[in-house]
């Protein structure tokens, strides 16, 4: 996909040093990172290597203890305070006491949107992720990858212009992962928003995104960026296609350098 | 010092104000409103110290046997309580015989059957024993009922493929894994044994931290603050209660989410 | 969660015991439900049939000659029955005098509590100090509460309502305020991804996150509630069934004595019951109340 030229995100030198008790953990060193509006991207590497911190800082929940960071030009905060955001956690992090349909509404209703606009918006959202069936039921109701879409759908819920995604199907077996993965590419298609795709899996990364993120541990740094040339739509026979073995093999390579 | 500040110092900020604030009620209900027995409602703190000094062995002595009577009674109703509970974990049948009891016993003013008691035993030390251990019975038996199902099914098949034998199982893995509730049980049960054993005194005997509370409540405003002396000496026994269990519960069961150093300050 | 079912029938929450109801599954086979009605029978029958048994032995004196008593010292349950029916007029205005004073004064305890947690939650510096201070207010003995109450708010039923109002105000202050602190840190990042401001937070998040806790707290203060209210009434109260009781024992009126106690125990079951049907209605959605 080729995406205008002015970055959406970008990371200038960013660094994050954890300081607790006793110990010290430099989580991020030097970070430099341009992502480009309507990009899909993965932030990819073995746990501990700094992935959440990024994405964490990305959405301002944390502040870098050195860098710089913009979005589309402004700060992080003034981005998050317009509400540009989606997030989606590894958890799917729903409110029990809320049905699914309430649980999407919930950042709706925090932005005051009128009510008559909400059920219009949950109906289409829920038409979007699949799940128009159990839009009366409570979270506990529902299997992991379903709730892990009613939480997309929550995410989607403010057409935010940018997703923030941290291991969000990590937690589910192989077959639904590979299934959320094509319904996640198609419902962002019709979005168009921004992603910032945290995963610790090769493939899931190729499969989904432009370009992949690839960060080494101790402390965590940028190792490699690599293109993925596949072409869009992605559909599943491109996960046995030589290309895509070749691209597994060329990341491994980034790990093994290190 | 950083752990002091941020802890302690609130808490002993609020100690503080609160005792200039009764201080400053005092003098305000006596000097000011010129109320009615103003000493007996709010009395001044340097007042009740000097109480405290003067009569300081007289309260500590009966303080004590308050407390001894109680904790004796604490004692044994934790242990039939515990008891229960291993045997309501053992047969189903058990279960079903006492459980209902248990339930209901904790929805039932317990408290109001010390005068009962009292009214049968017509000993006070006996009664203060047994209301201290009734009342300590039921919650112990529940709430270490609770930690003893609290065991995961998975730490169950673990012990299983070890080969262990049952006894084994409750060794290892039953008994600890019900310590957390055996001590909320007894957190609950602590300061209720200790206010059932002043409720029998104040129902009649002759020694004890109840009785003189109502020795010196009746003896009027003369005697002021020496009854406000036992009163705080009846709620210092129950703070103590709290925390011996509360001290006994970190060197027993030490690895609760609760005790662990938390990172930042969140 | 925190809470584990323990079997199917009953689950405990942090303190406290919750009966949870069984719901049926939908299309139970007829065998299954014919196992099921059996286990419900001796679940029922069996302590049913040994507080009948007991009941028994009592009545007809075998209790007595174990533990060497005479009937003046433990009355047979024929003549607390015949008190009871003998004393109803008084023993149901009592009841209803005593039952406002716990009502009341839970009703306003509980309600401070909750203003304590929400401001200790807000304010969490001075906050939790000032919990640690209430607190400690928990392990106050309630005899210890009643005369000073007697002296402050005179020997009317003002006195039961302010010692009612301070033993249910901590444990609702100490759980509400648990409740509001022990949401999931991810819930918060997501307020906080909203840019949701303070008050906010409590609104969409920790009220409602508190609301199992807090009924916790209502259910663990009806019987504190009680208990509270009979007894202030033992001293200094010349009304209520904590007053009829003290004074029947004094008097050796055993047979009375008894009934007062029989009708407080029916009346903290009922109360315990409504409480925990309002909790039923009002938690759907919480892990002890999932079919
Ligand atoms: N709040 C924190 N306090 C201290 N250290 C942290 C904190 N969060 C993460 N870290 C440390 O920072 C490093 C990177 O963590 P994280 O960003 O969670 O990695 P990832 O998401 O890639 O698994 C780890 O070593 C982790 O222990
Ligand atoms: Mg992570």
């Amino acid at each position: 996909m080729t995406a205008s030229s002015t970055p959406e995100i970008q990371l200038d030198q960013i660094s994050m040093r954890y300081q607790t008790n006793s110990t010290e953990v430099l989580a991020l060193q030097d970070v430099t990172v341009d992502i480009k509006k309507g990009e899909f991207v993965s932030l990819l590497g073995p746990s501990g290597c700094g992935k959440t911190t990024l994405l964490r800082i990305m959405a301002d929940l944390i502040q870098p203890t050195n860098g710089e960071i913009k979005v589309a030009g402004e700060s992080a905060r003034a981005a998050r305070l317009a509400q540009k955001y989606g997030i989606v956690f590894q958890s799917p992090v729903l409110y029990d006491w809320r049905r699914v349909k309430q649980n999407i509404n919930l950042p709706l209703e925090m932005m005051g949107i009128k009510k008559a606009e909400r059920e219009e918006r949950v109906d289409y959202l829920l038409e979007l992720v699949g799940l128009q069936d159990f839009k009366n039921k409570y979270p506990w109701q529902l299997s992991g990858g379903m709730q892990q879409r009613v939480a997309i759908a929550r995410a989607l819920a403010m057409e935010p212009e940018i997703l923030l995604m941290d291991e969000p199907f990590s937690a589910l077996d192989e077959f639904t992962r590979e299934h959320l993965n094509e319904e996640l590419l198609s419902i962002w298609s019709k979005v168009g928003s921004t992603v910032v795709f945290v995963t610790h899996s090769i493939p899931e990364s190729i499969f989904l995104s432009d370009r992949v993120f690839v960060l080494s541990p101790h402390p965590g740094r940028l190792s490699a960026v690599v293109d993925i040339p596949l072409p869009r739509p992605r559909t599943p026979d491109m996960r046995h296609s030589p290309a895509f073995y070749q691209l597994i093999s060329d990341i491994r390579d980034c790990f093994e350098g290190v | 010092m950083v752990s002091f500040r941020s802890r302690w110092l609130p808490s002993l900020v609020w100690i503080v104000g609160l005792l200039l604030l009764w201080q400053a009620s005092s003098w305000v209900l006596l000097h000011v409103v010129e109320a009615s027995m103003a000493q007996s409602k709010i009395p001044y703190i340097h007042e009740l110290i000097r109480t405290f000094i003067t009569y300081g062995g007289t309260l500590f002595t009966e303080g004590s046997a308050t407390f001894s009577n109680a904790a004796l009674g604490f004692l044994l109703g934790a242990i039939l309580g515990a008891v229960l509970a291993v045997l309501m974990s053992l047969s189903k049948w058990m279960e079903q015989l006492t459980f209902p009891y248990a339930v209901a016993s904790q929805m039932i003013p317990i408290l109001g059957l010390a005068p009962i008691v009292y009214g049968i035993m017509r000993d006070e030390q006996i009664a203060r024993v047994l209301i201290a251990g009734y009342i300590t019975f039921f919650p112990v038996a529940l709430n270490m009922l609770r930690g003893l199902r609290s065991v995961d099914l998975s730490a169950v098949e673990l012990m299983y493929s070890y080969a262990a034998k049952p006894w084994m199982v409750y060794w290892k893995l039953r008994l600890p894994a019900s310590l957390p509730g055996l001590f909320s049980g007894l957190k609950i049960a602590a300061p209720l044994a200790v206010t059932g054993a002043i409720l029998v005194e104040l129902m009649g005997a002759q020694n004890g931290i109840g009785v003189i509370m109502l020795r010196n409540l009746y003896y009027g405003p003369s005697h002021n603050y020496m009854f406000w002396s036992t009163v705080i000496v009846g709620a210092l026994l129950g703070l103590l209660s709290y925390l011996i269990i509360s001290l006994i519960e970190r060197m027993v069961a030490p690895w609760q989410p609760e005790f662990r150093p938390s990172g930042g300050d969140k | 969660m925190e809470e584990k079912s323990v079997d199917d029938v009953y689950s405990w929450s942090e303190e406290g015991v919750v009966k949870v109801n069984k719901q049926d599954d939908p299309s139970p086979a007829p065998v299954k439900k014919r196992v099921k009605s059996r286990m419900k029978l001796q679940q029922i029958g069996l302590p049913l049939a040994a507080g009948i048994v007991m009941l028994l032995l009592w009545e007809w004196q075998v209790l007595h000659q174990i533990f060497g008593l005479q009937t003046y010292q433990l009355p047979i349950p024929s003549t607390i029955v015949e008190a009871l029916v003998e004393n109803a007029p008084l023993l149901l205005s009592y009841t209803g005098y005593t039952m406002t004073e716990a009502v009341l004064g839970m009703l306003i305890g509980s309600s401070l509590g909750f203003v304590v947690a929400l401001m200790a939650t807000a304010w969490p510096r001075w906050g939790r100090g000032g919990l640690l201070v209430i607190a400690s207010l928990n392990a106050v003995p309630i005899v210890a509460l009643a005369p000073i109450m007697n002296l402050w708010f005179g020997s009317g039923i003002g006195s039961r309502i302010a010692i009612v109002t301070v033993i249910t105000l901590a444990a609702m202050a100490i759980n509400a305020h648990k409740g509001m602190k022990m949401v999931d840190p991810l819930a918060l990042d997501l307020m906080h991804a909203y840019a949701a401001k303070k008050t906010e937070v409590f609104r969409y998040l920790r009220i409602m996150n508190s609301l199992p806790y807090v009924f916790t707290a209502l259910k663990i203060n009806t019987t504190a509630s009680m208990i509270g209210a009979i007894v202030g009434e033992f001293f200094f109260s010349s009304k209520g069934l904590g007053y009829l009781l003290s004074n029947s024992i004094k008097v050796a009126k055993m047979p009375l004595g008894w009934s007062c106690i029989v009708v407080a125990a029916i009346a903290g079951v009922v109360f315990y019951l409504l409480v925990e049907w309002l909790e039923r209605r009002m938690l759907k959605w919480h892990v002890s109340h999932r079919a």
